[in-house]
């Protein structure tokens, strides 16, 4: 756990320069094509430290988030408000997303493995190779248009018709374009563990069909299925930037889109930060369920 | 993809009551519709911090302007001012209100209202986007001293401009640093509107929750990311009242997406994106409309760069670009013939004599004007769809028309503008330009006054300066206009900015609403009738 300071430091430091480096003045990018008075400008700069050199500007925004001190974006918006409206969005779409990615994955994985080279299994092969095939953006605006649009079963976009039925589409999408790699590493887990000798010895010694599934393959096949769903869920977040642009859903994924468009440090450092804490709780989690699961690794 | 289709039937069964409900539920009322704003929500409403859509669309709605653009003629009426009168010289305007109106909070509007909103947004510290406005009123400067690049302002005792003075309760005179016969023209800037005095001595409390006189105001509270709702407000007893009863504003991002939304029925207007110039007649038969834009776009040359400093030169490389096929590839775009955009009084058809697409002379002059050495670079905007398409047609007209080596730099718009600006841009560059107020001056200082403050090509020529000026000095507004149609001519011929094409808007709107399509204001959802 106290690794994670020091990664820490260096994450927020490389996203601060890099955002630094993009090419552009953020306060023109804000002014578009209408002249902004000098007078203005150097104010404006001298608000959001911008006159100051690199490292200042760091440590300025690292001192602010530390301290809880969000302040504004350079357009005038109040960070701490906009977390407060966005982080729920965000958590609705991904947890939403994961929920049907996961129920599809399990479901369609563990019946494949278990009846494998039948219909099932040929069928998810066929529909999983087609699903990562899919470009994420063609398969937004054509869900969009085709369930939205014309046959108005969800919501275009927005999220004026609350939780769940505006998240409904947006996480269906993201759930069916994630969920087959997930139902292959659990198909392919299943097959591997149904096989192993451990499961034979216990079919030996006489153990009901029952206890021989939950007790001895399920557990044992979830266990890398349980590392791929940590990685996946933490890495939502870079998907949910695309997603919540085209559904028109106010989360952290437009924020951070809008942030790095303005070439807003303070705002990216702040949001990759989130991510980060997020990234390290969901692995701790994970590490908690591996030794639930997998007695032996609880004193590794 | 059968598990597809089959889920989603199911989950989309949950809830059919309210999907498709056609008007949005704005306000409720009979006249009520729900406008799309393609654009990242906005997080405060002050027209006095805003300087372009969608916020001064919002301050349309919640705020009134001193004077209109009457949309059947194009002349200029008074709204809450009861007169606007130059002095001889055309430098003190003194700006009579019309008695009894009030703000949405009861507080009765005064010139007191608009001298002290004014003093607010002149002071650099403040940082309001507005602030460029005043500092063609005298006393400017004190309020902001002049600061070096990357310097911190210093801040100044100085909180009121000396040309400002109220006269009485209803009258105030605004005193200009030299003599500018437009001013009455730019007062129907949304931009300027005034705040009572609860708002302006702690802006902040109100930039959620704003207290406007103008023809509606907010229903109920508003958040960022909230649509914007706002009910008619019954206070406002100008001219030119729309009738609608309630609005809502609503902000999606994604161009596509509000598109998408108004195919689906939940909004009644929406602005046509530009990936949807070739279909929106079939997507939405009967219910669109286009008009004129007061846009005008062109190429800019640099004038620090001694290879682009011949005219003739400058004429060549506007006589080989056939600007009709330029303006097919852009979609709904009229040829330009000149530096105004038609909509404008004082435009002339065909004001520009090198404009038309002729490369045997463009390839005479070049030769007259001693050829071009090196590659023509044309940069482009990376953050614009179609930059680099723009680009390329251009590119190509050059090369083939005039025999010139061409290359292209991509880079982000800001960037571009930066180099610009520090006179480091190496080649031709994309502008645009859209009035602030309507007058051909508002077309010319800007971009061709040596000190214009959108003067992209660095161009200088003081006999354009002289006239520009004879003209802001000229009380007789068509006298002014021939002035400023001499000033026209004298750029056409040094020609810093190759005209090339005013793009036409688009927009939908649903059978519910006629949106008002003026020649001279273009297309107001504001100001729809409904059916």
């Amino acid at each position: 756990m106290l690794a994670a300071v020091p990664i820490g430091l260096i994450v927020t430091l490389g996203v601060f320069a890099l955002v630094f480096a993009m090419p552009g003045d953020p306060l023109r990018e804000l002014a578009g094509d209408k002249p902004i008075p000098a007078a203005v400008l150097a104010a404006k700069r001298a608000q959001f430290h911008l006159d100051q050199p690199f490292i200042v500007q760091y440590l300025l925004s690292m001192k602010d988030i530390l301290t809880g001190n969000f302040g504004t974006t350079f357009a005038g918006g109040d960070i701490a408000a906009q977390l407060k409206l966005r982080i729920p969005v965000t958590l609705k779409l991904t947890l939403l997303a994961n929920a049907f990615q996961w129920t599809l994955g399990l479901l369609f994985g563990i019946y494949a493995g278990f009846r494998r080279n039948g219909l099932v299994d040929r069928s998810l092969l066929l529909i999983t190779l087609v699903l990562l095939a899919v470009p994420g953006l063609v398969a937004y605006f054509a869900a969009q248009f085709l369930f939205g649009v014309q046959l108005k079963w969800f919501p275009v976009s927005g999220v004026l018709e609350g939780f769940p039925r505006s998240y409904l589409l947006p996480a269906l999408v993201i759930g069916l374009l994630g969920f087959a790699g997930l139902a292959r590493l659990m198909r392919t887990s299943i097959v591997e563990t149904v096989n192993a000798d451990f499961v034979k010895t216990a079919r030996a010694k006489g153990l009901g069909e029952q206890r021989v599934l939950w007790r001895h393959i399920l557990p044992n096949a979830l266990l890398p299925v349980v590392t791929f769903i940590g990685l996946d869920l933490a890495g939502m977040f870079g998907g949910a930037i695309i997603t919540e642009s085209i559904f028109n859903l106010p989360g952290l994924g437009q924020f951070m889109f809008q942030a790095i468009k303005l070439k807003e440090g303070g705002v990216v450092v702040l949001l990759s930060t989130l991510a980060f804490v997020s990234y390290i709780v969901i692995n701790l989690a994970v590490d908690i369920l591996y030794g639930i699961l997998d007695p032996r690794v609880r004193n590794v | 993809m059968g598990v597809t289709l089959g889920l989603a039937l199911v989950l989309g069964a949950c809830g059919d009551g309210n999907s498709g409900s056609g008007d949005g539920g704005a306000g409720g009322g009979a006249k009520s519709a729900v406008i799309a704003i393609a654009a990242d929500p906005l997080e405060y409403i002050n027209p006095l911090n805003e300087n372009g859509s969608p916020g001064i669309q919002i301050a349309q709605a919640m705020f009134a302007p001193l004077v209109a653009t009457d949309p059947g003629t194009g002349k200029t009426v008074n709204v809450l001012a009861d007169s606007v009168t130059p002095d001889k010289t055309s430098q003190t305007w003194t700006i009579k209100l019309k008695p009894g109106n009030t703000f949405q909070n009861g507080q009765k509007l005064t010139a007191k209202d608009y001298v002290d909103s004014w003093n607010l947004t002149a002071q650099g510290s403040t940082a309001w986007k507005n602030n460029g406005f005043f500092s063609k009123v005298e006393g400017y400067e004190a309020l902001n001293p002049p600061t070096p690049d990357g310097a911190t302002p210093k801040p100044t005792s100085v909180k009121a401009l000396s040309g400002l003075k109220q006269l009485d309760d209803l009258t105030f005179s605004v005193k200009l640093k030299v003599p500018f016969s437009q001013f009455g023209l730019t007062l129907q800037y949304l931009g300027l509107a005034p705040l009572p005095e609860e708002v302006r001595k702690d802006p902040d409390a109100y930039k959620r929750k704003p207290i406007g006189n103008g023809p509606f105001k907010l229903d109920g509270t508003w958040n960022p990311g909230d649509d914007i709702k706002l009910v008619k407000w019954d206070g406002y007893k100008g001219p030119n009242a729309p009738e609608a009863d309630a609005l809502t504003y609503r902000f999606i991002s994604n161009a596509d997406t509000a598109y998408n939304e108004f195919l689906a029925g939940t909004v009644d207007f929406v602005d046509v994106p530009s990936t949807k110039i070739q279909s929106f007649k079939t997507d939405a038969p009967d219910q669109w409309v286009t008009s004129e834009s007061s846009g005008a776009n062109y190429l800019t040359l640099p004038a620090w760069d001694a290879r682009y400093k011949n005219p003739k030169l400058r004429h060549a490389f506007s006589m080989a670009i056939d600007r009709k096929s330029l303006s097919n590839l852009v979609g709904l775009a009229t040829p330009a013939s000149g530096l105004i955009a038609p909509d404008i009084s004082g435009y002339r058809e065909n004001a520009c004599k090198y404009c038309d697409f002729d490369a045997a002379k463009a390839k005479t002059l070049l030769q007259e004007a001693g050829g071009f050495s090196g590659a023509v670079n044309i940069s482009y905007s990376t953050t614009s769809a179609t930059g680099q398409v723009f680009a390329e047609a251009i590119g190509n007209m050059l090369r083939q028309n005039l025999g010139l080596e061409v290359k292209y730099t991509g880079k982000q718009g800001s960037e571009i503008t930066e180099l610009a600006d520090t006179r480091k841009l190496d080649g031709l560059r994309f502008s645009g330009w859209g009035h602030d107020y309507p007058s051909i001056e508002d077309y010319l200082t800007p971009m061709f006054k040596s000190s214009g403050d959108a003067n992209f090509s660095g161009y200088t020529n003081p006999a354009l300066d002289q006239i520009l000026a004879k003209g802001d000095a000229e009380p007789d507004q068509d006298k002014a206009i021939k002035l400023y149609q001499q000033a026209e001519d004298i750029a056409l011929e040094d020609m810093p900015l190759i005209p090339l094409y005013a793009k036409q808007n688009a927009y939908l709107h649903s059978a519910k609403i006629e949106p008002r399509v003026s020649k001279y204001t273009g297309v107001q959802a504001l100001y729809s009738t409904f059916q």
